[in-house]
């Protein structure tokens, strides 16, 4: 049980941890106040309580497929959140003396999503096995150690983002960006899926045999970049599809900073 | 028939994004039930023809919770001590499928193997 709980902590925080050290990144270099991120922590960690204590009802709701949909909602709110961030500092992180108030605004609603979402499995796990006597100490031990392994790994990546130059790092951010946003918008299509609200089809293509989607690398590349070991074409649309947007989102507040620069000389 | 193709990726495309209108057809699905006992799936393996939708209904008996969780079939859901839930799976092509409870990985473990024509499935 010991490693069980860790494993299944460390999954859920990982992809919430690295989400919010490229957005912490981004803050930082900007110079905005990080109190965004508070505010999107509270009002997740809130989410996830509710959310994990309604799971019952939820999962009953549209017949039997509640949970399904309520996923979908969460990662979507997620990705169009990313999406306009992505634009927003595109457009403005050169701008000063602050950005546009919008920016940590969907930096927090990404991030209160995405907690609300990864932080009611944890709580449904731990609360559901922790009343358990035999299991009382592995479930604790274990998810305070996946949680700290998780927030490290978060913290590691924050410090590589910040030592990038400057010239390089908003360009490896925005991708990093991209690239969570593509994996959300391809989480919810695999929920659609789930529900069957979207008709399921074949694999398009079967990686497992290389990185298996329970290996390190495949949690890892799951956790950052959405890793899915034999995707549906629909899957593979929904990723190509999001990361278009993210190149146009990209391209639009490009063009749009130049234009601003350019009247204020 | 690749005009409608096309169109339903047009839909499909839409609807990751927008959360759209439900494109999969009503039909008649066949439905497959286990159950969760002592973190053990019962039965632990289920039979199911090859491209055939199903819909699998997963009892959990324990006052634990669990989680359906399976990399091949690319499925995952939470089920709450006590309660049930419903799993689409398929159409899909002969092979097996393994899946596992989340929770309990070491106990929890079945397999779906899906039997027949490789015609049949698309």
């Amino acid at each position: 049980m010991l490693l069980t709980s860790v494993v299944i902590v460390l999954r859920e925080v990982l992809e919430a941890a690295l989400m919010v050290s490229i957005l912490l990144a981004m803050s930082r270099r900007m110079g905005l106040s990080l109190r965004w991120l508070s505010i999107a922590i509270v009002i997740g960690i809130a989410g996830a309580i509710a959310y994990a204590n309604n799971l019952e009802t939820v999962s009953g709701l549209f017949d039997g497929v509640g949970q399904e949909l309520v996923n979908a909602t969460l990662q979507s709110g997620v990705f169009l959140a990313l999406l306009l961030t992505v634009f927003l500092v595109a457009w403005q992180h050169t701008r000063t003396p602050a950005p546009s108030r919008l920016l940590p605004a969907m930096m927090a609603v990404a991030v209160a999503f995405g907690v609300t979402q990864e932080g009611s499995e944890i709580l449904v796990f731990v609360v559901g096995f922790i009343q358990v006597s035999d299991f009382f100490s592995s479930v604790a031990v274990g998810a305070v150690a996946g949680a700290c392994i998780g927030f490290s790994i978060g913290i590691l990546f924050y410090y590589v983002l910040l030592a990038l130059g400057d010239t390089h790092a908003f360009r490896v951010s925005l991708c990093l960006l991209g690239l969570v946003a593509a994996s959300m918008c391809l989480q919810v299509m695999q929920s659609l899926i789930q529900a069957d609200v979207v008709s399921a089809q074949g694999s398009v293509w079967d990686t497992s045999n290389l990185i298996s989607e329970d290996s390190l690398l495949g949690q890892l590349l799951y956790a950052l970049i959405g890793y899915e070991a034999s995707p549906t074409a629909f899957e593979v649309l929904a990723y190509a599809g999001s990361l278009v947007l993210v190149a146009i989102a990209v391209l639009l507040g490009n063009s749009l900073r130049v234009r601003e620069e350019r009247t204020s000389t | 028939m690749m005009l409608s193709r096309y169109r339903v990726l047009c839909c499909a495309a839409i609807a990751s994004c927008l959360l759209g209108l439900p494109l999969a057809a009503a039909a008649a699905t066949p439905v497959v039930e286990i159950e969760i006992r002592n973190h053990l799936f019962q039965p632990d393996v289920v039979r199911i023809p090859a491209g055939t939708k199903v819909k699998l209904i997963v009892y959990n008996r324990d006052p634990t919770p669990e989680e359906f969780e399976s990399f091949e079939l690319n499925r995952e859901k939470v089920i709450m001590g006590g309660s049930k839930a419903v799993i689409f799976i398929g159409p899909l092509p002969p092979g097996e499928y393994p899946f596992f409870g989340e929770f309990n990985p070491h106990t929890a473990l079945g397999k779906v193997i899906v039997e027949g024509d490789s015609d049949a499935a698309d």
